[in-house]
């Protein structure tokens, strides 16, 4: 069992091995199922979430080096009853997803480009998560004003 | 409940028919209607193949709640497409109320109706009888305000926002939500007159309203298949044979932290499992990534495929090539008199081709790999039994949670393999299986593979669980989109073409399935290539089934993202070989309006070419996927050798009439993005049955910086709606091919542009 700081609470997981990606620990131990697998190679983004505000790819990210961190998925960044994070309101405003499966990977890489101060292009250019459905021009348009 | 058969206005009676079986009894109170939404296009000839439809039984229904509520319940899969958004603005246009009041739900399945969501059919196929479901429950509110004031004159009433209003003698003007009529609604009978809202009408139909499901995606909360979880499930990895093909030689042993260690039969793509072929070994634990690393370590052997050459690429192309040269060919077009068989007829109109060709202007051959589909979510079902007995042997209750094109197909997995291990068969109304969200179909996931192997772990483990594909899995074991050679030969003629043979050789999709009739063309195999739009002199259009053991299926617009590759660069080259502009070349041979007004609106987007920078370049294609018409004008430079830039793709289209141009455009910039994806990177090669291409790191793909700038402008016809999910993809292969000939002078023929291509790290 070990002790987690997920979206700003305090949480047991029951995971025996230290070196098991966090990916898997939120989604099958926990149930926060909003954060994706995509590759397992850190390819496709699909996975990203903040630890200690810096985005990182959970597919590859062990939960050993998470415990005493502040872990933030796409369920915590506007917890319900809250107004949806900027970023949110902007992917509504400008209908960006399709099928939607990479899309919280990519708004967490988003929202961590801005809490370091980037924006329009300079946040742009660190966007390269994949997108099958192909919904680049719009996430561009999106990002681009943000 | 309401009886009754609809009577439509003249001339639409079969259009807009419900028949008795329309109307269903309904266990939620308030008013129900209940229809089909029926398949057409591609889905519609897979089912003609497979015999008798049993889709007459309605699949969907419309529900209005005495507490006002709007549903419309449906079993079909949004995977991207807009679906829920585009029905619900349907129903909501003849039903007289807002479109966000309807609430678009998963129906239960019921095994014996089908479901399938492919063809880009979702919403197009859909049209005629939504609406009329719509203007039957309109109808119904109505009378039901009728008898409650006596007034059976229908001038009197109206209907708005759901509330009917009368402004008729008895009683005054009044008016009722629809919630209070609903119940009295249930039991009024429609009325024979049943009028649908004049396009010119319409409030919603046509209009870019925000989809339903957004918000769900850009919180997290959006279920897809993967995210099925309660917290008693357990967790499953599999580890298939390496080479396509292999068996299992030997249960490996169940190794420490392992809850099991399951050998899952291969299964056909109707879900039935085929006898001792056991292609795969699941193992259980407590969590996926555990389970993944478990499989990794298992010891296991595998029995070889019995025919390496049949899965290997090299093998393959190099029998294509002879086939392309000598096989024997079937005719595809034009279709063989009665009496003569279309192998038998290649014999007697070949001569008369070959003749008309004399020496060809053009003799060209195209040819196109294997590509994956490697939708964003991976293969995942979920499983959870119920039995009747403590010792767990008869299955009583099955539930699924499943990303499906298919859910029908589904049950019918779960049916077959649970009454297999039991003699009392279980009951088809205890199967239950939810469609999630989908993280991509594009075709995939019309498959049984997965739900088979999930279905086999949980008769094996009798714990619920999930079974998760890793990406690797789902690159080695996918339905690919099947590789192909097209040899085009054609001979130009008073600024036309006076003769054209086409022959395409390509495994057949249908024909693995079982679905094809000896000595048939297989349609998916030829659409594209087909029904040309351009008049020629004399056409010959042939297939020649490769008999390859690469498992091959539905790849989004699946033959035509050959077929189309071969015929608008074949039809660019005829145009340099006339000297002749290529809008000019292909406007001559065009004699549909809709056709020549996609291209002359091309045109007028794309006026941008005539003052191109230094070193950039321009192409056309244009195609048409189940009655929709695209033509695309790409403009692309070569900064540097081993890649090509896209600066911008001008696409115009008519697609009948739109029921939301916003998504209209979204499934064409993503249709761009995915036709992309495949002529500059895809490809899929296997060594003796084993895919070297296992990630996306060895299957690249555009990026955001990559995009191109798409402008999408529809050009109106009054036409129904067409599909549009597909429909983009075809033209930009080739567009890209033709721009790629003017800029370098030399042609691209063998597609991807760039085989071997990889992709690094974020």
């Amino acid at each position: 069992m070990i002790t987690l700081n997920v979206n700003g609470k305090t949480v047991q997981a029951n995971v025996t091995d230290k070196d098991t990606p966090l990916l898997w620990v939120l989604r099958d131990v926990l149930g926060l199922t909003g954060t994706k697998y995509g590759c397992g190679i850190e390819v496709c983004g699909a996975c990203t979430v903040l630890i200690d505000g810096q985005r990182e790819h959970s597919c590859v990210f062990d939960v050993g080096s998470a415990i005493g961190k502040q872990i933030v998925t796409i369920e915590g960044l506007s917890p319900a009853g809250t107004q949806n994070h900027p970023v949110q309101q902007a992917w509504i405003r400008n209908q960006v997803p399709q099928c939607g499966y990479c899309q919280p990977g990519m708004i967490m890489a988003c929202v961590a480009g801005m809490k370091a101060g980037h924006h329009g292009s300079e946040l742009l250019s660190e966007m390269k998560h994949l997108c099958v459905c192909g919904t680049y021009q719009r996430i561009r348009d999106t990002v681009a004003n943000l | 409940m309401a009886h009754g058969t609809l009577r439509t206005p003249a001339g639409e009676e079969k259009k807009h028919r419900i028949g008795r079986r329309g109307f269903i009894a309904s266990a939620l109170g308030g008013l129900s209607v209940a229809f089909t939404l029926p398949e057409t296009g591609r889905v519609l000839g897979l089912k003609a193949a497979q015999g008798p439809d049993p889709g007459t039984l309605a699949n969907a229904y419309v529900h209005i709640g005495t507490d006002g509520s709007i549903t419309l319940m449906f079993g079909g899969a949004e995977m991207g497409q807009g679906i829920k958004t585009g029905l619900a603005q349907i129903l909501a246009e003849e039903l007289m109320v807002d479109w966000e009041q309807v609430t678009v739900q998963q129906s239960p399945v019921n095994p014996t109706v089908s479901y399938l969501t492919g063809g880009s059919t979702a919403v197009s196929g859909r049209y005629n009888n939504l609406r009329t479901a719509g203007a039957a429950a309109r109808e119904l509110l109505i009378q039901a305000a009728m008898t409650a004031t006596g007034d059976r004159d229908r001038n009197h009433y109206s209907a708005a926002h759901a509330v009917v209003t009368y402004t008729g003698p008895n009683g005054g003007p009044q008016s009722w939500p629809y919630g209070s009529l609903a119940a009295r609604a249930a039991s009024e009978a429609v009325p024979a007159d049943l009028r649908l809202t004049a396009p010119a009408n319409f409030r919603i139909i046509g209009k870019p309203v925000p989809r339903v499901d957004t918000p769900s995606k850009v919180d997290g909360s959006a279920k897809f298949g993967i995210d099925t979880w309660f917290p008693d499930m357990v967790f499953a990895a599999i580890r298939h044979a390496p080479a396509i093909g292999g068996t299992l030689a030997g249960t490996p042993a169940k190794p420490e932290g392992a809850i099991a260690v399951v050998p899952c039969k291969a299964s056909d793509n109707r879900g039935s499992v085929k006898a001792g072929s056991i292609n795969a070994v699941a193992v259980v634990a407590s969590n996926t990534w555990l389970a993944k690393k478990l499989a990794d370590k298992l010891s296991v052997k595998w029995n070889p495929p019995p025919s390496p050459a049949s899965v290997d690429s090299a093998q393959i192309a190099a029998q294509a090539a002879s086939l392309l040269a000598g096989g024997a060919a079937l005719v595809a077009e034009p279709a063989a008199p009665a009496g003569q068989t279309p192998a038998g007829y290649a014999s007697v109109i070949e001569p008369q081709v070959a003749n008309a060709l004399g020496t060809p202007a053009l003799d060209a051959t195209y040819t196109l790999p294997f590509l994956s589909h490697a939708t964003m979510e991976v293969m995942s079902c979920s499983v959870r039994l119920t039995w009747a007995d403590s010792s767990k042997t008869l299955v009583t209750r099955c539930e699924i949670w499943a990303p499906t094109q298919a859910a029908n197909w589904v049950a019918g997995t779960a049916a077959a393999l649970i009454n297999a291990g039991q003699a009392t068969p279980i009951s088809p109304s205890a199967i239950e299986v939810t469609t999630t969200y989908l993280g991509g179909g594009l075709g995939r996931k019309i498959e049984q593979d997965y739900i088979s192997q999930a279905i086999q772990v949980a008769l094996a483990v009798k714990l619920p669980v999930k079974l998760t594909w890793m990406r690797e899995e789902d690159f080695s074991h996918d339905n690919y989109r099947p590789t192909a050679a097209v040899r085009v030969q054609a001979t130009l003629g008073g600024g036309g073409v006076t003769a054209w043979w086409l022959r395409n050789v390509s495994q057949s999709i249908l024909g693995q399935r079982g679905w094809l009739p000896p000595g048939a063309v297989d349609s998916q195999a030829v659409e594209g290539a087909v029904h040309l739009p351009y008049t020629m002199g004399i056409r010959l259009t042939e297939w020649v089934p490769l008999p390859a053991g690469i498992p091959v299926g539905f790849w989004r617009s699946v033959g035509s993202s050959i077929n189309t590759f071969a015929v608008e660069c074949a039809i660019d080259e005829l145009a340099q070989h006339a000297g002749a502009d290529p809008f000019a070349f292909r406007q001559n041979l065009l004699s549909d309006p809709r056709h020549i007004a996609v291209l002359q609106a091309a045109d007028q987007m794309s006026l941008w070419r005539l003052s191109l920078p230094k070193g950039h370049a321009w192409g056309l294609a244009m195609s048409e996927w189940n009655g929709t018409i695209v033509c695309q004008v790409a403009e692309i430079s070569q900064p540097a050798a081993g890649s090509l830039t896209v600066h911008r793709v001008a696409c115009a289209l008519d697609c009948g009439q739109a029921i939301n141009p916003d998504q209209v455009a979204a499934q064409m910039e993503g249709g761009i993005v995915h036709g992309l994806n495949a002529a500059l990177w895809g490809q899929v090669t296997f060594t003796a049955g084993k895919a070297d291409q296992k990630n996306y790191s060895r299957y690249r793909m555009i990026r955001v910086k990559e995009m191109p700038q798409v402008t999408v402008q529809l050009v109106p016809s009054g036409n129904p709606p067409s599909g549009i999910g597909e429909a983009a993809v075809p033209p930009i292969a080739p567009a890209l091919a033709n721009a790629y000939s003017r800029l370098r002078g030399s042609r691209v023929r063998s597609l991807p542009f760039f085989p071997g291509a990889t992709m690094g790290g974020l």
